[in-house]
């Protein structure tokens, strides 16, 4: 069986910075058993052996630069980012790691919840907060792609730089 | 004859926390004084004032995102104190395993890290390479390992706790809840891979001690006390014990004593140039009573680990010297032998018939006003102490952090380093990574916030009195 990984970091005592844990809560109990969730502060070097073990990786983050509870998904691949800063470590570069490290590629995808506020305490937007289940709709389609994918013939990788494969 | 000047390294790369450290040339060019500033405000001291004392392990685990662990546990023991109550022993051990669930992960980020750049790739290396990606580059399996360690480490915290960073699993009493049957076995299928990275990374470093004769001479290779905690036997403990200090030539200057009576005997001077507090042995007085903890200090006053692997490094090691093991280079090769421990102590834990019981909290309201809870943090002794009025609200809280107790000797190591490396008007990369190396060789915990590995933007200048620049390197 395919094994998913969903990945989510960010800071819960940083109002919408903490999206992602929430949603990952979310996608445990819809989820329990086709996923493995997992939910840290922030992306560490330790992830890589976990992203190795992985057929699919999907990383689920909070952003700012959208309309406050905008979902957006898009295909990422490994990239050794611009400098060896393990202070600011990005899915492209966990992936990077995961290859170098462990000869890893796993699929992999970034779901972006827009957030409004980052200010200290630990309530999420209403706005933010109703993306959830959103959240939790975009994962299941992921996974059903992904068990289609095993049930047919090869398909192509994602080009660099898509989107969206909703 | 040329003017006084003054070298500044700012920031200090690859430690936890930020730091910065001025480096006072005399007339020869020849380092004078050096001064190691740590440059953070936390005032966890001052903001719990008026909190519930139930809150302070929680909220004393937020002082740091590496070793929150030690702070729970350091902090519930003062609580225990405060309800005088005697936790049940399943929770003793919980609290055990967790805390060394905490010294892997810790040594192991310390090590791999941090420091591994320097020792795999040499001190001269260029500063975009000294990091994690370098060694990547070089040595594979190293940092397979490295991860894989810290790994092993973060997850036994996070199955018992819930989660790898600010768990708030220990509490006032015990732990909250007790460790299942699925969470024990998983941890010691692990244990066989750890032992293993642990065994084999002690040899890779042992082997690598050659090429830096010059640096082990000269990193911190000075007279002082060391102090750590130590059980009845004088094993090494990490969680509850009397503290011992031994000096310079191994010899036991105190023993037996009671870690809540430490303020008999442990004293801090405020300094002007950084926020933190250099502790001091009171007997020998300011700054005679320098003292260190932490690895290094462990492995000097103790007489034994305990289990067989660790047993015998720790008699290697304690051959390094015919004294005391001075040099706090050697504080790299006692990380690793303490892994070693705590992998096998785990073992022997987890095999414990309790340590599944149900039994793992004592219930009480608060019966004394004055609590002091102390434990062994991965880099030092740790001591938390409280008061409380009658509704249980801290009115007072001390912390001696280990970090504190290496300051006199950090700022030492870094005036023995500079004057042996630091020359004249011209500065290279390399001089000035070995004066940044023996601070982390001391693996200082600043604040929970950095943990850069390479490319901080940096910049030292070498100014004349006048302020006109002679001499500059930037990354």
């Amino acid at each position: 069986m395919k094994q998913v990984l969903v990945i989510a970091y960010g800071n819960p005592l940083r109002s919408d910075d903490g999206i992602a844990w929430q949603a990952a809560e979310a996608l445990r109990r819809k989820l329990c058993n086709q996923v493995r969730v997992t939910c840290v502060h922030q992306l560490t070097p330790e992830l890589a052996e976990d992203v190795a073990l992985a057929d699919m990786v999907i990383f689920l983050d909070a952003s700012s630069n959208a309309e406050p509870g905008r979902v957006a998904c898009r295909a990422i691949f490994a990239s050794p980012g611009e400098s060896d800063f393990s202070h600011h470590f990005a899915p492209a570069e966990t992936l990077d790691l995961c290859r170098r490290l462990y000869f890893a590629e796993p699929r992999a995808f970034l779901v972006s919840i827009s957030g409004k506020s980052f200010r200290h305490g630990q309530e999420l937007s209403p706005a933010v907060l109703h993306a959830v289940p959103e959240v939790v709709a975009q994962v299941s389609k992921l996974i059903e792609h992904l068990r289609r994918e095993s049930r047919t013939p090869y398909h192509p990788r994602l080009a660099p730089g898509a989107t969206s494969v909703l | 004859m040329a003017e006084p000047r003054t070298v500044v390294i700012d920031p200090v790369t690859r430690i936890e926390g930020h730091a910065k450290i001025t480096l006072h040339l005399d007339e020869q060019g020849r380092v004078d004084d050096a001064r190691f500033h740590v440059t953070q405000f936390r005032g966890f001291e001052k903001f719990c004032e008026g909190r519930p004392f139930a809150e302070m392990p929680s909220l004393m685990a937020r002082i740091c995102g590496i070793c929150p662990v030690s702070h729970l546990i350091a902090s519930a023991k003062a609580c225990d104190a405060l309800l005088a109550v005697k936790i049940p022993p399943t929770a003793d051990k919980l609290r055990r395993i967790f805390g060394m669930a905490q010294v892997v992960q810790s040594h192991a980020l310390s090590l791999f890290h941090l420091s591994s750049p320097d020792l795999l790739l040499g001190m001269d290396t260029d500063p975009a390479k000294s990091n994690l990606f370098g060694v990547l580059e070089r040595d594979p399996q190293l940092a397979r390992d490295g991860i894989a360690l810290r790994k092993f480490g973060q997850q036994i915290i996070e199955r018992l706790g819930g989660k790898r960073i600010h768990p708030a699993w220990v509490v006032p009493g015990g732990v909250s809840d007790p460790l299942s049957q699925p969470d024990r076995d998983a941890i010691l299928n692990s244990i066989p891979d750890a032992l293993a990275i642990a065994v084999r990374s002690l040899r890779w470093l042992k082997n690598r001690m050659e090429h830096f004769r010059e640096e082990i001479a000269c990193f911190g290779n000075f007279p002082s006390l060391f102090m750590g905690t130590v059980k009845d036997d004088g094993g090494l403990t990490f969680y509850d014990g009397a503290l011992r200090l031994v000096d310079a030539s191994g010899r036991i200057v105190a023993n037996g004593l009671d870690p809540r009576r430490y303020l008999e005997f442990l004293g801090e001077k405020v300094e002007p140039w950084s926020y933190l507090k250099s502790a001091y042995y009171k007997p020998k007085g300011f700054p005679e009573g320098i003292y260190r903890v932490g690895p290094l200090a462990r492995l000097n006053v103790s007489d034994r680990c305990g289990t067989p692997r660790a047993d015998q490094e720790l008699a290697e090691f304690h051959e390094l010297q015919r004294s005391a093991v001075l040099s706090s280079f050697h504080y790299h090769q006692a990380r690793l032998i303490e892994i070693l421990y705590c992998i096998e102590r785990l073992d022997e834990l987890l095999h414990d018939p309790e340590i599944l019981s149900k039994q793992v909290r004592a219930w009480a309201r608060p019966n004394a006003l004055e609590g002091v809870g102390a434990a062994e943090a991965p880099r030092g002794t740790l001591f938390h102490h409280y008061k409380v009025d009658e509704q249980g609200l801290v009115r007072w809280c001390n912390l001696i952090i280990a970090t504190g107790q290496n300051n006199l000797a950090m700022n030492r190591s870094v005036l023995q380093v500079a004057q042996h490396y630091v020359r004249g008007e011209k500065l290279t990369a390399g001089m000035l990574n070995r004066v940044e190396a023996v601070i982390r060789a001391y693996d200082p915990c600043l604040s929970c916030s950095t943990h850069a590995l390479g490319q901080m933007a940096l910049n030292i200048q070498l100014l004349g009195p006048d302020g006109v620049l002679l001499d500059e390197i930037a990354r």
